[in-house]
């Protein structure tokens, strides 16, 4: 009746959960959203919030290979913009659109541009030490000087007419520096591009589905009214669903060849092979307590929890066999007192896991504290299913085949010796070896590869100018203002660390907040300036009257500054702004930020104080995954010891000394070959070998007896341990690196494991 | 990207050398069918660019607001097969790129920049190649062609038919002696003109691999 209510209990709450908002596939979510680097925060939100909503789209017409398919691209926009699922869709290198904000600029560059100008030539006149009332006639030269030189520069043809109305040059000195933020398309021969961004997160079912159909429709719209046009396109949203199927798949697949391999060794093991179905409930019952406890501790579970948890039966159906395999002293035993028999092994192995498996609870990164979670509310669940499971069948007898202890020539001294001389090459392995281990933690090695979508964006994302030798970077603040000032020194910094290249951000656009707040000082110190700039023109050649236009605007500015609240400046700059380039900065908290574009790779990473940071987000975030595997790695030492210590606690030391040395012999053993064949591990190895540590912990415990008396041991444990061996061997095979890395580890473990409890007591003597 | 669009015209409009005012635009220089005109067919065929070709040039910049021109030489090679490549020397260093993929700026350091691949700029693009090769089939889609002779001396004009180019390129006009191109010259206007004057060409130039890397892609 327990059990029932308790799986009652369990299905109804599972029942009522809403799997897609509890169970996410965004790598991303394997970060701790409180991340201490408010930088890491901020990239996760860029890349959750504004990044991963961009999708991409480029058409090609192969009739015509150098002519992009303008007209196709246009006709997509519109069947996109249909869509509710898209928020915005633009064809790039829209010419109407482009010139509509050079205008805007224009119209306002006293406002936008003027501030830093003015800001940047006092802070160069400054330098020059001299008198504070020649400025005027300093910055008139000044700014003739570089009018003359500007009409040497390729760029001067096309923006002579913008230079006779800005000779200050404001907006071409925009348009030159902005180069690298306009960009995108330029690589795109016959291609026509449109850019979208989708309205929900591309990670949750309403971004994909929806965002398909849309798609999808809008293709069909497109091919019947251009027959020729071929269109290729990404987005995050397929990648999530890629890999949602692609684990669900490897789910199907790996527990089936699990099953089947699991079944084929019960078979040589077991004498009445129907029997075993017995074992379902007690797994079951692990699974459902496992899945509903920690649905019910965390708001959120990575569905890879689910993958690696899915590997709890390994485990939980050690217990099973334990007492189901376990023959009766007398054949009227009752249940009760045979339980009482294997209470001790059973508690002192289930326990000791669970203490370890807790210690997970204290990791940074959540999806070892859920896996933490996960087994060990499974393994006590397990253990107590079986428990009580058993005490329902009238005769709870599992009968295997005992194949006997490899022995055959356990007189001979010759193989005394030889299995010493085995198990000294295996202590030097487990010696050696570990040190010539490389560890690598790479974040995308929690993803699902997917060779055919990647070569597909990189193709795509090519054509967008994207891939390219330059860096991306992120500069934030706690307002735009502060934002802007650390990216005037974030600009200085890689103006002094490459002096030749380029610098765009759309930041530039916007004046500091000091500067704007100095404009009006300035702009009343220059009342000389029309005149000294009238004749430093005629001096550098140029006919100053072509520019009155210039002259009368200027004039009417110095008369009447530009006041205001700088967040003024910063809204009309943002109410401007559409497409692509809004997502170059963000206006609004609470993290406010600019995207710089950087023509040369990234190097060394920004110092702290300048508050960016490099927006190649997965890679940038390896380094945090090198510290939680040094987080785990302390923690399942830690947890090892304190296995091993309450081992002590229970057996005497000789007994408890051959329970502790069979795990850890094992798993240094296979880490020791790993090393030596010079495999790279990652986090995940590690926690296979945890894993694996507390399964051949439970072999040692539960052969303890054995091996003190010279006997085979249980057949369940042989049985036990081969299904573990085969189903982890299985997952070895899995295309899900984390999944290989955990399947291949374990498998390893438990089979020299094993080999130890079956060759240890044959290598001791007799006495 | 309106830069590099405007750029590549005022650039490209620097093969021929005629003074605006001179430039055979009138009606009665209106040629019908210049690909198949006898009088201009075999001045098409020397100048169409089927050997590769090395020249120096000087530019001149006219612009309305200033009392002289601004004056800039270099080199132009033109490879057949891959286009064609301004090479700036004075007064500061850099290379232009023009070909059937469009326009691309390189500085010394071998930094590039490519023009935008919107449809106008790839009209604009695609019809200036066109002049540069003397494509006539092509030009005639996108220009009314020009001609005058007088002796020697040719000098030829493609006036746009598409407002747009009209808009950003002007006329152009190139013009020399025989089989040989002398000048080019844009002109939006008498104040607002680009010429451009191309001395010294050696044809049949063979070009090493690390010069053809360098000056063009």
């Amino acid at each position: 009746m327990g059990l029932l209510a308790f799986a009652a209990g369990c299905a109804i709450w599972l029942g009522r959960l809403d799997f897609r908002q509890k169970i996410s596939t965004n790598v991303l979510d394997l970060i701790p959203a409180g991340e201490q680097a408010p930088e890491l925060a901020l990239i996760r939100g860029f890349a959750n919030d504004v990044q991963a909503k961009v999708m991409l789209f480029a058409l090609d017409d192969p009739s015509a290979p150098n002519v992009p398919p303008a007209a196709a691209a246009k006709r997509l926009v519109e069947e996109l913009r249909k869509s509710p699922a898209f928020a915005e869709a633009v064809v790039m290198g829209d010419t109407a659109a482009q010139d509509a904000l050079g205008r805007q600029i224009y119209e306002h560059r006293f406002e936008l541009l003027l501030p830093s100008w003015l800001g940047k030539h006092e802070r160069e006149f400054a330098a020059t030490g001299q008198a504070r009332e020649k400025f005027p006639a300093w910055l008139a030269e000044r700014s003739a000087a570089e009018l003359e030189a500007f009409l040497s520069r390729p760029e001067a043809a096309a923006m002579q007419g913008l230079a006779e109305r800005d000779p200050l040059l404001l907006v071409p000195g925009l348009a030159l520096r902005s180069q690298g933020l306009t960009a995108p398309g330029a690589t795109a021969g016959g291609n026509a591009l449109v850019w979208a961004r989708i309205t929900v997160s591309p990670l949750s079912e309403e971004g994909q589905g929806p965002v398909f159909a849309a798609v999808d429709a809008a293709f069909a719209t497109v091919r019947a009214a251009f027959p020729g046009v071929h269109v290729r396109w990404t987005g995050i949203n397929r990648f999530a669903a890629a890999s949602r199927a692609r684990i669900e798949s490897e789910l199907r697949l790996l527990n089936l060849a699990s099953l089947v391999a699991v079944l084929g060794v019960s078979c040589i093991f077991v004498r009445r092979i129907y029997k075993i179905l017995h074992l379902v409930p007690v797994i079951g019952l692990s699974l459902l307590g496992a899945w509903t406890l920690s649905t019910l501790v965390f708001e959120r579970l990575h569905i890879l929890v689910f993958v690696i948890g899915s590997l709890l039966a390994g485990v939980a159906i050690d217990y099973g066999f334990y007492i189901y395999m376990q023959p009766s002293e007398r054949p009227d035993e009752p249940y009760a007192h045979k339980l009482r028999r294997l209470l001790k092994p059973l508690l002192a192995s289930c326990l000791t896991t669970v203490i370890g498996f807790s210690l997970l609870l204290f990791s940074e990164l959540p999806l070892i504290r859920q896996i933490g979670l996960f087994v060990g509310a499974g393994l006590l669940c397990a253990l107590g299913a079986a428990m009580l499971y058993f005490a329902q069948l009238e005769r709870p007898m599992l009968e295997g085949r005992q194949f006997g202890r490899l022995d055959a020539g356990r007189n001979h001294p010759s193989v005394r010796k030889a299995l010493r001389g085995l198990f000294v090459v295996a202590l030097l392995v487990a010696l050696i070896g570990p040190w010539l281990l490389h560890w690598r933690d790479d974040i995308r090695q929690l993803d699902v590869p997917s060779a055919d979508l990647r070569a597909n964006e990189a193709a795509v994302r090519a054509l967008f100018g994207e891939g390219s030798n330059g860096a991306i970077y992120l500069t934030q603040g706690k307002s735009v203002g502060e934002a802007r000032e650390h990216l005037e020194d974030f600009t200085a910094y890689q103006a002094k660390l490459n002096p030749k290249g380029s610098t765009a951000s759309l930041g530039l656009l916007l004046p500091t907040e000091s500067d704007w707040q100095a404009m009006p000082a300035r702009l009343r110190e220059l009342g000389s300036f029309d005149h000294d700039f009238r004749a430093a023109l005629e001096n550098h050649g140029f006919v100053a009257d072509s520019f009155l236009p210039f002259f009368t605007a200027f004039e009417k500015l110095r008369s009447h500054p530009s006041g205001g609240e700088y967040s003024g400046v910063a809204k009309m700059l943002e109410g401007m702004l559409a497409g692509p380039l809004a997502l170059l900065g963000n206006f609004h908290g609470p993290a406010f930020w600019f995207l710089t574009v950087v023509e040369q790779p990234a190097g060394a990473p920004v110092p702290a104080e300048f508050h960016t940071v490099e927006v190649s987000q997965l890679e940038s975030l390896n380094g945090l995954f090198t510290r939680y595997r040094w987080s785990a790695l302390r923690l399942s030492l830690i947890g090892l010891g304190l296995v091993i210590a309450s081992v002590f606690a229970i057996y005497p030391p000789r007994r408890g000394i051959r329970i502790a040395l069979i795990p850890a012999g094992s798993c240094f053993f296979v880490f020791g070959l790993l090393g030596l064949a010079g495999q790279t591990l990652n986090l995940f190895n590690l926690l296979g070998a945890f894993l694996g540590v507390c399964l051949s912990h439970n072999y040692a415990i539960f052969s303890s007896d054995n091996a003190t008396a010279h006997t085979a041991p249980p057949v369940s444990i042989r049985l036990s341990a081969l299904c573990t061996a085969a189903s982890f061997g299985v997952l070895g095979f899995s295309r899900i690196p984390v999944i290989h890395a955990l399947g291949m580890t374990v498998a390893l473990i438990v089979v020299t494991a094993l080999l130890a409890v079956e060759l240890e007591p044959l290598a001791r003597r007799r006495r | 990207m309106r830069v590099f669009t405007r750029v590549l015209l005022l650039f490209l409009a620097t093969l021929g050398c005629a003074r605006a005012q001179d430039l055979p635009t009138g009606p009665e220089y209106l040629l019908k069918d210049p690909a198949h005109d006898p009088a201009w067919a075999d001045l098409f065929a020397q100048l169409a660019p089927n050997r590769a070709r090395q020249s120096q040039f000087e530019e001149r910049r006219y612009f309305p607001f200033r009392k002289t021109p601004v004056v800039l030489k270099g080199e132009i090679r033109i490879v057949p097969a891959r286009g064609l490549s301004l090479r700036y020397l004075e007064p500061e260093h850099r290379i232009l790129i023009v070909d059937a993929r469009g326009l691309l700026m390189r500085d010394d350091e071998g930094r590039e920049r490519a023009a935008p691949a919107d449809s106008r700029a790839q009209a604009i693009t695609s019809a200036l190649v066109s002049v540069l090769r003397f494509d006539l089939p092509a030009l005639e889609k996108s220009f009314a062609v020009h001609g005058r002779r007088d002796g020697a001396a040719w000098t030829l004009a493609f006036v746009p038919l598409e407002p747009t180019l009209s808009e950003f390129v002007g006329v152009l006009a190139v013009s020399g002696q025989n089989g040989r191109l002398d000048r080019i010259e844009m002109v939006k206007s008498p104040t607002q003109r680009i010429e451009i004057t191309i001395t010294g060409t050696r044809e049949n130039v063979i070009f090493p691999g690390d010069v053809l890397e360098r000056f063009f892609r």
